[in-house]
């Protein structure tokens, strides 16, 4: 019995806090139900690249990153998925065009030099376009989508005018001559960048530095026609120019600086082409309704099994119901605590989980009421239908959970949803179905006015008496 | 009340056969007109999807119903002719197009020129779907492979549990129910133009785990009342297994069902199929489990267990 008490109190603490979980932390939408839409961009191979690495890949995403900043959308996601994709999340887009138009196509990468006299211009221009992106980064946390397209046009503006003071060379120094990017440190937090040119494009470098050096104009590094960096040289290479194609972009970067750029380098110089695999828009009414219809198709499957259990297996039928019911929050507080996107195939999974749940507690009422039937005492019966069912309660939850499994490593994005709803509800569900229920039922059994065969089995011979169980 | 599977095997096997041979030609008939044997939608082949609402907060916007004529002659100018195209929506004020893959901009051509036709739309009720050929392809084997991998992984399992020919039997019956629910989707397809897409197979894995899941709980009570009577015909066994969880069978299904009927009717066009399909499937993996399953067992435990004795007779009369 003290087993019993202190399992009791485990569930009550797991419960409180269970509502506590569902209470505070709210379990992010995904886009098909929010509304917005989904890129899948691939990066392609090409002769020269014949296969991307990983290295390469978060390069190609952090040009995506550029891009899609760009855009002025609030809260955008973007994350690698397996070897060659990268998966952009736009909320709130209902028309993903100039998403389109934007990601397609190569990165492009430039070394340009700054047209002569024009210094003042750029520290002015170059100050308000970092006031501009700090505004934008502030209304994109508060989600002012008219103020963020507002600030987003000033920023272009602001950005026409820098590449303005800039000319390209002859020909042009592009990302195709760029070899490699790296940040590495100088001291503790003094990072800097190295990069490293092909022989074709270290001569054009040192042309480039040898016009600029001393001269206080800077090289514009523009990537996608942005100004990621614009170092200056210095007077010492005036003569020959940084020669030998390898410099050092010096600007006591920080760590994640320096990192950030070479990444944004790297990326630019990557010749892969990018295509947009697919895309899912789903306008926000449409989410609201999915949202409405599976709250409804929940809430109507839960009800519907919920009567089904009392109405067939009586009191034990409300002790599985309300393990089911601790079943449901429990799952649902898991959903929050790891952070699982909600979509509409994991609403699925979650609803389709609660019919599966109760699978468990058929067996083992079924078990109890046959073990009643041969006279064993109602307390035995109880113990032996938990015990004798275990080995195929195991069964079924392993032959299930090795189809998610299968479906959760080779499944996409809406696929991979359902497999974890239904996965994580499988294992919630081990522990409601068999110790909740175990522990509620034999607790009931405390009680001597529960304490009546009858009401777990309808209809048993008259002759099961608790004589059979002494005649053993 | 007892009723014997084995006895009426003739029937019940011939039910299935003949489920399943309607679904085979379904397929080939399918194969034939549409080249594949389910009606595969833009997930598998590629293509873009447009689905549209008229905004009926416009005054007058939504007065009268489209009309399919009026939406085929805007496409067909826009040179996709090969387009299939739907009115949708309970007054018949949305529009579903489905074209081969459209980029940006060709699809921006084609909401203009549709919303210059039957008025505008609402941007917020828009749904658009375009999956690149290469995509398709690659979501489609990556399917594929799922449910192999899960097929090979149940064997697995179950010739851990318990020996070789449940588990291969189990798998059989897995096969039927698979089919069977093809089979019906690949003649929904046809007459419907019902389309399967990633839930579908997402709907047939989760059906091979339920499906097993049912043959196990019998094939676990064979098991026990083996070890208890190990002298008794099999036939009987088998029997006297499917009697005494034929009500977990029905119950479970049940109660797994009642949820799917909810989603079914109330979860929205997205699930609506991937609900029928769990539903077909899971009916099957329960009748399947009852009358394919196990009798299967009982014959072929019957066949080989005959065998043996044969075996030991002959070596006692020559002992």
């Amino acid at each position: 019995m003290q087993r019993q008490r202190s399992l009791l109190v485990l569930i009550i603490v797991l419960v409180i806090a269970a509502i506590a979980a569902i209470a505070t932390i709210s379990v992010p939408l995904g886009l098909d139900l929010r509304g917005g839409s989904q890129l899948t961009i691939q990066v392609k191979t090409t002769p020269e690249i014949k296969q991307i690495t990983e290295r390469e890949l978060e390069a190609v995403k952090r040009v995506i990153e550029g891009r899609i900043n760009g855009l002025g959308v609030s809260e955008p996601i973007i994350q690698t998925v397996g070897t060659d994709k990268i998966l952009v999340q736009l909320p709130g887009v209902n028309d993903p065009q100039q998403a389109e138009r934007v990601l397609g196509g190569t990165a492009q990468l430039e070394f340009r030099q700054q047209k002569p006299k024009t210094e003042a211009q750029l520290f002015a221009l170059h100050a308000t376009q970092i006031q501009l992106k700090a505004k934008q980064e502030q209304l994109r946390k508060a989600q002012d989508t008219a103020a963020l397209a507002k600030t987003q046009e000033e920023i272009q503006k602001n950005n026409q005018a820098i590449n303005e003071l800039f000319e390209s060379t002859n020909p042009p120094l592009t990302g195709k001559y760029l070899k490699d990017a790296y940040g590495e440190p100088e001291q503790a937090n003094n990072w800097s960048v190295a990069i490293s040119f092909n022989e074709k494009g270290g001569e054009l470098f040192a042309q480039i530095t040898k016009n600029l050096a001393g001269t206080g104009r800077s090289i514009g590094i523009f990537l996608d026609n942005a100004l990621i960096s614009s170092p200056t040289v210095g007077p010492q290479f005036a003569t020959a120019g940084i020669t030998g194609g390898q410099a050092v972009i010096q600007g006591r970067f920080t760590p994640q600086e320096a990192n950030d750029l070479a990444v944004q380098l790297r990326g630019g110089a990557l010749p892969v082409p990018v295509e947009i695999g697919e895309i899912r828009t789903v306008g926000a009414t449409l989410g609201k309704d999915s949202i409405q219809s599976s709250i409804y198709a929940g809430i109507g499957g839960l009800a519907l099994v919920l009567v089904f259990m009392v109405v067939y297996y009586r009191l034990p039928g409300v002790v599985a119901d309300i393990a089911l019911i601790i079943y449901a929050l429990l799952t649902y507080a898991t959903f929050a605590l790891l952070g699982v996107t909600l979509t509409l195939p994991g609403i699925a999974g979650f609803i389709l989980s609660i019919g599966m749940a109760v699978d468990a507690n058929v067996l083992i009422f079924e078990r109890t009421r046959e073990e009643l039937r041969s006279g064993k005492t109602l307390y035995r019966s109880v113990e032996a239908g938990f015990y004798r069912a275990w080995s195929s309660i195991l069964d079924s939850h392993v032959t299930t959970l090795i189809s998610c499994l299968a479906l959760f490593w080779l499944g996409t994005g809406l696929v991979k949803g359902f497999a974890l709803t239904l996965a994580l509800g499988l294992g919630v569900n081990l522990f409601t179905a068999i110790t909740c229920s175990r522990t509620l039922l034999l607790l009931t059994l405390g009680f001597p006015a529960l304490r009546k065969p009858e009401l777990f089995c309808p209809n048993l011979p008259i002759s099961n008496s608790p004589k059979a169980e002494v005649a053993k | 009340m007892k009723f014997s599977v084995i006895k009426q095997r003739a029937v019940w096997w011939s039910l299935s056969g003949i489920l399943i041979i309607i679904g085979i030609v379904s397929m080939a008939i399918s194969w034939q007109t549409l080249g594949s044997p389910l009606r595969p939608s833009l997930d598998f082949v590629g293509g873009t999807r447009l689905q549209l609402e008229r905004d009926c907060t416009q005054a007058q916007n939504c007065a009268q119903p489209i009309q399919l004529s009026d939406v085929r002659q805007v496409v067909d100018a826009q040179g996709l002719s090969t387009s299939s195209i739907q009115i949708v929506g309970q007054n018949q004020q949305a529009i579903s197009i489905r074209t081969k893959a459209l980029n940006g901009e060709q699809r921006a051509q084609l909401q203009t020129a549709l919303s210059q036709k039957l008025g505008a739309f609402d941007p917020k009720k828009t749904q658009i779907d375009t999956v690149g050929p290469t995509l398709g392809r690659e979501l489609f084997s990556k399917g594929l492979l799922a449910l192999v991998v899960s097929f090979i992984g149940i064997v697995i399992y179950l010739s851990v549990r318990f020996q070789s020919d449940y588990a291969i039997i189990a798998i059989l019956a897995l096969f039927h129910d698979v089919l069977i629910t093809t089979g019906i989707f690949s003649i929904l397809g046809l007459l419907q133009g019902v389309e399967v897409d990633s839930l579908f197979v997402v709907a047939i894995l989760t059906i091979t785990g339920f499906s097993v899941t049912d043959t196990v709980v019998i094939y676990d009570r064979i098991r026990e009342i083996l070890n208890q009577h190990p002298n008794d015909p099999i036939t009987q066994v088998v029997d006297d297994a499917v009697n005494q969880t034929l009500t977990r069978s029905l119950n479970t299904t049940f109660t797994v069902l009642l949820t799917l009927f909810a989603l079914f009717i109330f979860g929205g066009e997205t699930l609506r199929y991937f609900a029928l399909a769990l539903i077909i499937g899971f009916t099957m993996g329960a009748y399947s489990s009852i009358f394919v399953a196990s009798p299967l067992l009982a014959l072929w435990r019957q066949h080989s267990g005959k065998s043996k004795q044969l075996e030991s007779t002959e070596s006692n009369v020559s002992g």
